[in-house]
C-alpha cells in the first residue's frame, strides 16, 4: 500500500498516487497530533502534498531522494516565504 | 492505406457533405439554434477524428472553424452570408487535404501556408473577445516573461546551491543559460491527469525548485484536495528548446527569464565587521587592477582561513573564490564584490552586464588590464556623471560599431598583399576616432604603432595598441568634461570602467556574443528573457490530443456496402435466374424422353416455388441498387447558390420527388448532365432581376428539378421559368455555323427549331464563360441520357421558360427482347424498340431503286434484310404463304422493317455488355445466357444502319 496508516503517523511508500489523497484527508480530519514519514516515498501526487500542507501535519522523516525532500521542504516547513511573481 | 484512415476519409466526406447541406439551410434561417448546434457538432467531430491522423493543417482549420461556430451559437457574433462563404471555402479546402489524404500526398509547404491562409481568415471573424485562450490565439504572444527575482528571493536559496549554480552557469556551454520560472498549474489540472510535481521534477537541468501555496488553505474539513492551489518555482540550467518542448503542454502556465548568474552571488552572514577589512580591500583591488588574479585568489584563501565561516566576510570571501573559478567572470563583478565589504552590502547586480558564458579562454579583458593602470588617470578624466545613459547614445553606439569593426578587422590573417592597406586604414579610422574624442595627443602613439605593425608585417602591434587606448572605452563617449577626480574606485557600483569592460567583450571577434548581450545594459534580464520565451510559446500547437464524443448517429438503420458487393450479388441472381429457367425445359424433356409425367409434373410444381422466390430476389436486389434521386439533387443547392451569385441572380431553387429512386448507374450517368443543364438555365434562361422586373416577372426567377415515377420510367424535369428559347435566334444561329442549309432554314417548325440545341458544337452564347456556351452542352448530354436507354425533350415558350424532359429506365438490369431467328442463328432485340411483327406476302414488298419497301397502316416502312445487314449470304426466307417475316423497328421518328426468318418469344434477359475485344462490336449491344444455355446476342439496331 502507498499510504500505510498507523496508529500515530502515516508511512508514504514508494510512489503515492492522485487517489490517495482523498483517504489521506479523511484520516487526517479524523485525527489529530499525527505525524508523516516520508523516509521511503519516491514521488508523491501534488493532491497528497496540498493535504499535508493544509492539515500542517509534522514530517518526522524526509524522503531519500534529495531533490524532493528539498522541493517537500520548502513546502512543509514553515519558512519566511515572500511571495512574490 | 489502413482501414482507420479509409473509414475517416469516407466519414470525412459525408460529414463535410452535411457540414455544407447544414451551412445552407442556415443561410436560410439564421436563428435557428438547432441548426447551428448541428453545425457546431459537425465540424467538432470532424476536428476531433482528424486529430488521429497527421494532419495538423487540417485540425488547424477544423478548429478554427470550430471556434467559430461556437461563437456564432452562444451569440457572440451574428450568423451572416460571409460568414457562412469563409466556412464552406474553408470545408472545401478540407474536402482537398481529404483527396490529398487518399492519394497519399504528402501535405508540403504550400499546403501548409494555404491552410494557414484559411485559418487567418476565420479566425478574423472571430468578435474581439479580451480573455482570448493564448494557445488559441494566431500568433501566440507567450506569456509574460518572469521579472528577475529580487535579491531577497534569490538569498533565499541555500548559498551552496547557489555557489554552484552560478559557477555552472558562467562555464556552461553556449546555448545553456540559467533560468528562473515560477509555474502555476491550473486548479482543474489534477482532473486532466497533470501531476505538476512531477513535471517539476524532470525539469531538464533542474537545480531548485520550491512549492509554495497561492492562499491560504480552507480547514481540512471542507478542503478539497483535487483543486491545485500550488505554485512552483525552480532554477534550471538549461537550453530554452529542452525547456520548451518540457512544458509544451502548459506553455500557459509558466513563466520565466533568463537569470544572469552573477545575481546569485550574494554573501550572507553575520555583518560583524573591523578594520582589518579595508586593508583587504585595498589589497584587493591593487591586484584585480594589475589583473593578478592568482595572487587575489591567493590573498582571498588567505583571508577566509583567518575568518570565522559564518561571518558574512567569509560568504563573500567564498563568493570571490568561487567566482575566481570562472574566467568568464568579468572584473567588474570582481570588483564590486570586493567592494561590497565596505558596507556589508549586497552588490547590485542588476547595474552589471551578463557577462557572455563562455567556456573558452579568457577574452582581450586580460591584456586589456595591465594597460588599464596605466592608463587608469586617463580613463578617470573621462568619467562621465552617468554612463548607463552614456552608454547608450547613438554616439556611443556608432563608436562601438566602429572599433568593433576595426577590431574584426585587425584579427584577419596577416596577408602579406593587403596587410599595408588594412593597417594604414585601420589606423586613419582610429585616429579619427582619437581626434573625435579629444585625444589628439594619442596620435603619437597611435602612429608609433601603425608605424611598427608596418613594419613587422603583422597586425598585432596596432591591435595591442587599440585594445590598450580603446579598452576601457569601448563604450565610453569620450566627453572632455572630468565630473570627478581621477576616482576610478567609485564606492557605487555603476563602476564606470565596468561597463566598458562588458561591451569590450562583445567587440572581440571571436566572442559568442548573446543576442541580447549589447543592449542589456540598463535592463540585463529582460531581453533574454524575451528570447527565451519567444522560443518557449512557438511549439504551442500541439493538438495531440483527440476528442472522440461518441456523437448520436443514426447509425445502425444503415450500412455501407462496397459497391463491388453489390454488382457481385446482382450477376449471382442474374445467373440463377438464367439457370432456374433450365428446370421447364427438362420438366419438358423427362415428360417427353422419359416418359414420366409425374415426374414432370413434381418437377414443374417445385420449379414454380423456386421461381417465385428467385424472382423476389432479383428485385429485391434490384431494390438495393436503387438509389434516390437526391444523391444527385443535393449537389445542387449549392451549385444554385453559387452560380446564381455570380451571375447576380436571384434564383429560388426548388426541389420536388428527391425520394424517387433509380438504379444506380442510371443516377450516376445522369449526374453531370444535370448540373450541365443547370447551369444553362441559370447562364442563359434565368434573367437578372432587373431585366425579369422590366418584363413584369417576379424579380426572384424560379427553377424547379422535379423527379416522378412513372410505369417502368423516372421522370425528371427541369423547368425554369426565364426567357424561354427563342427558335429564330436558334435557327439564325445554326445557319450561322453552317450546322443547317437554307432550305431547312425556311421551313424548320420552331419546336424543331428548339431541338436544334442538340446538334454537335451549337452555341449561342458569343462569349464563352467557364459556365457555359462552349458549344459542347446539349448534344454531350443528349448522348449521355441516350446511352442509359434514357431519352431526352425540350420544350420552350418564349419569354415564360424552358422546360427539359428526360425520360429512364427504372433499372437497368433486366431487358425485355424479342428473340427472332435468321438464317438458323437467334438473335435478341430489345423490345422497346419493336413496334410490331408483321408477316408480309412478298407480293406487297416494291423496290424502288435499291431499296425495298412496303405499305404498312398507310405508312411507308423501308426494308432491309437482316441477313444483309449482318453480312449473312443467305436471302430471307419465306414461310408457307410465301411471307416475309418483318419486324418493325423504330429508329427515332422512323419505322423499319426488318426482314427476318421468324419470330420468337420475349423473355427477360439480364444484358451483359460485350467485353474485351468483342466490345468493340458495334453491332451487338450486348449478350445474354437463356435458359437452356445458349448465348443469345442482342442486336443494336441503331448501330446496324
Amino acid at each position: 500500500m502507498a499510504l500505510e496508516f498507523q496508529k500515530k503517523q502515516v508511512l508514504f511508500n514508494g510512489v503515492v498516487g492522485v487517489e490517495e489523497a482523498e483517504n489521506l484527508l479523511a484520516w487526517l480530519q479524523k485525527k489529530s497530533g499525527v505525524s508523516a514519514d516520508l523516509s521511503a516515498c519516491e514521488h508523491l501526487h501534488p493532491a497528497n502534498l496540498q493535504v499535508l500542507m493544509a492539515a500542517a501535519v509534522p514530517i518526522k522523516a524526509w524522503p531519500a531522494d534529495p531533490v524532493l525532500a528539498a522541493i517537500l521542504q520548502s513546502a512543509l516547513t514553515a519558512h519566511p516565504s515572500i511571495q512574490e511573481q | 492505406m489502413n482501414p482507420l484512415l479509409e473509414q475517416f476519409l469516407s466519414e470525412a466526406r459525408d460529414t463535410l457533405e452535411a457540414i455544407g447541406t447544414t451551412l445552407m439551410e442556415l443561410e436560410q434561417a439564421p436563428e435557428d439554434g438547432e441548426l447551428m448546434t448541428q453545425l457546431f457538432r459537425l465540424v467538432h467531430t470532424l476536428k476531433g477524428n482528424s486529430g488521429l491522423f497527421e494532419v495538423p493543417e487540417m485540425t488547424r482549420v477544423l478548429h478554427a472553424g470550430e471556434d467559430l461556430m461556437d461563437a456564432v451559437r452562444h451569440h457572440e457574433i451574428g450568423f451572416s452570408n460571409e460568414l457562412a462563404d469563409c466556412l464552406l471555402d474553408a470545408m472545401d479546402h478540407v474536402a482537398r487535404l481529404c483527396e490529398d489524404l487518399e492519394a497519399e500526398r504528402p501535405f508540403d509547404a504550400a499546403t501548409a501556408a494555404d491552410t494557414q491562409k484559411y485559418v487567418t481568415a476565420l479566425r478574423a471573424l472571430m468578435p474581439q473577445r479580451l480573455d482570448a485562450d493564448p494557445a488559441q490565439s494566431p500568433l501566440p504572444a507567450g506569456p509574460e516573461p518572469l521579472p528577475i527575482p529580487a535579491a531577497e528571493r534569490l538569498a533565499q536559496l541555500p548559498e551552496a546551491l547557489r555557489m554552484s549554480a552560478c559557477l555552472g552557469a558562467l562555464q556552461a556551454t553556449p546555448g545553456q543559460t540559467l533560468v528562473w520560472g515560477s509555474y502555476l498549474p491550473d486548479e482543474q489540472c489534477f482532473f486532466q491527469g497533470e501531476d505538476p510535481l512531477y513535471l517539476v521534477r524532470k525539469i531538464p537541468g533542474l537545480l531548485w525548485a520550491d512549492v509554495t501555496a497561492r492562499q491560504d488553505w480552507a480547514p481540512l474539513v471542507s478542503l478539497d484536495a483535487y483543486q491545485c492551489q500550488l505554485s512552483f518555482h525552480w532554477l534550471a540550467l538549461t537550453d530554452a528548446e529542452a525547456l520548451a518542448a518540457h512544458f509544451r503542454y502548459v506553455p500557459d502556465q509558466l513563466r520565466q527569464c533568463a537569470l544572469p548568474p552573477l545575481r546569485l552571488a550574494l554573501p550572507q552572514g553575520d555583518p560583524n565587521g573591523g578594520p582589518v577589512y579595508e586593508d583587504f580591500v585595498h589589497d584587493a583591488l591593487a591586484l584585480l587592477d594589475a589583473g593578478d588574479r592568482a595572487g587575489l585568489g591567493r590573498a582571498v584563501r588567505s583571508m577566509l582561513e583567518l575568518s570565522n565561516a559564518a561571518l558574512w566576510l567569509s560568504s563573500a570571501l567564498r563568493w570571490l573564490q568561487s567566482l575566481l573559478q570562472a574566467p568568464a567572470t568579468p572584473d567588474e563583478a570582481l570588483r564590486a564584490l570586493i567592494l561590497s565589504l565596505r558596507q556589508l552590502q549586497w552588490p547590485d547586480w542588476s547595474l552589471l552586464a551578463t557577462p557572455a558564458p563562455t567556456g573558452k579562454a579568457p577574452l582581450t579583458t586580460t591584456p586589456a588590464a595591465p594597460s588599464q593602470a596605466t592608463e587608469a588617470p586617463q580613463a578617470g578624466g573621462r568619467n562621465t556623471a552617468d554612463l548607463a545613459n552614456a552608454a547608450d547614445t547613438p554616439e556611443a553606439v556608432a563608436f562601438r560599431e566602429l572599433l568593433s569593426v576595426q577590431a574584426e578587422i585587425l584579427s584577419l590573417p596577416d596577408d602579406a598583399q593587403w596587410l599595408t592597406g588594412r593597417l594604414q586604414a585601420v589606423s586613419g579610422a582610429l585616429g579619427a576616432c582619437l581626434r573625435a574624442n579629444g585625444r589628439e595627443d594619442e596620435l603619437p602613439a597611435l602612429a608609433a604603432a601603425t608605424a611598427q605593425a608596418l613594419a613587422e608585417g603583422r597586425s598585432a602591434p596596432l591591435a595591442d595598441w587599440m585594445a590598450e587606448a580603446f579598452a576601457g572605452a569601448q563604450g565610453e563617449l569620450q566627453r572632455p568634461t572630468a565630473a570627478s577626480g581621477p576616482d576610478s574606485e567609485q564606492g557605487s557600483v555603476s563602476g564606470p570602467v565596468s561597463l566598458s569592460d562588458a561591451a569590450h567583450e562583445d567587440v572581440h571577434p571571436d566572442a559568442q556574443t548573446e543576442p541580447t548581450t549589447t543592449a542589456a545594459l540598463s535592463t540585463p534580464g529582460a531581453p533574454e528573457a524575451s528570447a527565451l520565451t519567444a522560443s518557449g510559446a512557438s511549439p504551442a500547437d500541439l493538438e495531440a490530443r483527440v476528442e472522440r464524443r461518441g456523437e448520436d448517429h443514426a447509425s445502425a438503420k444503415s450500412l455501407k456496402v462496397d459497391q463491388v458487393k453489390i454488382d457481385r450479388l446482382m450477376n449471382l441472381i442474374g445467373e440463377m435466374v438464367v439457370a432456374k429457367n433450365a428446370i421447364p425445359y427438362l420438366a419438358n424433356r423427362a415428360e417427353s424422353v422419359y416418359g414420366s409425367r409425374e415426374l414432370s409434373r413434381e418437377i414443374k410444381t417445385q420449379y414454380a416455388v423456386i421461381n417465385r422466390i428467385s424472382e423476389e430476389m432479383q428485385d429485391a436486389i434490384m431494390q438495393v441498387r436503387m438509389m434516390p434521386v437526391s444523391f444527385v439533387f443535393q449537389r445542387f443547392p449549392r451549385l444554385v447558390r453559387d452560380l446564381s451569385r455570380r451571375l447576380g441572380k436571384d434564383v429560388n431553387l426548388v426541389l420536388e420527388g428527391e425520394d424517387t429512386a433509380a438504379d444506380k448507374n442510371i443516377i450516376e450517368s445522369i449526374s453531370d448532365p444535370l448540373v450541365h443543364m443547370v447551369r444553362n438555365s441559370l447562364d442563359h434562361g434565368l434573367e437578372t432581376p432587373e431585366q425579369r422586373r422590366a418584363a413584369g416577372k417576379p424579380a426572384q426567377g424560379q427553377l424547379r428539378i422535379s423527379a416522378r415515377q412513372e410505369a417502368d420510367r423516372v421522370v425528371i424535369e427541369i423547368s425554369d421559368d426565364g426567357r424561354g428559347i427563342d427558335p429564330e435566334v436558334i435557327k439564325f444561329k445554326a445557319y450561322e455555323k453552317g450546322l443547317i442549309d437554307e432550305a431547312t432554314l425556311e421551313r424548320i417548325t420552331p419546336q424543331e427549331a428548339i431541338n436544334l440545341v442538340f446538334m454537335p458544337g451549337f452555341s449561342t452564347a458569343d462569349a464563352v464563360s467557364d459556365l457555359s456556351g462552349r458549344g459542347v452542352g446539349m448534344d454531350v448530354v443528349r448522348t449521355a441520357i441516350e446511352r442509359v436507354n434514357g431519352s431526352i425533350a425540350l420544350d420552350s415558350v418564349k419569354g415564360r421558360g424552358t422546360t427539359i424532359r428526360l425520360s429512364l429506365p427504372l433499372s437497368m438490369a433486366v431487358t425485355n427482347v424479342m428473340t427472332i431467328e435468321t438464317d438458323g442463328q437467334t438473335f435478341g432485340v430489345p423490345i422497346d424498340m419493336v413496334v410490331e411483327t408483321v408477316r408480309v406476302p412478298r407480293a406487297s414488298i416494291r423496290g424502288i431503286k435499291d431499296n425495298l419497301v412496303t405499305v404498312l397502316r398507310g405508312r411507308v416502312v423501308p426494308l432491309k434484310s437482316l441477313n444483309r445487314l449482318l453480312s449473312l449470304a443467305a436471302p430471307p426466307l419465306a414461310n408457307d404463304n410465301d411471307e416475309l417475316a418483318v419486324l418493325v423497328v423504330r429508329l427515332g421518328e422512323d419505322y423499319l422493317g426488318l426482314l427476318v426468318d421468324d419470330f420468337h418469344e420475349t423473355t427477360d434477359i439480364i444484358l451483359k455488355p460485350l467485353a474485351g475485344v468483342l466490345g468493340g462490336l458495334r453491332l451487338y449491344s450486348g449478350s445474354a445466357l437463356l435458359g437452356d444455355g445458349s448465348v443469345l446476342m442482342v442486336l443494336n439496331v441503331k448501330e446496324m444502319l
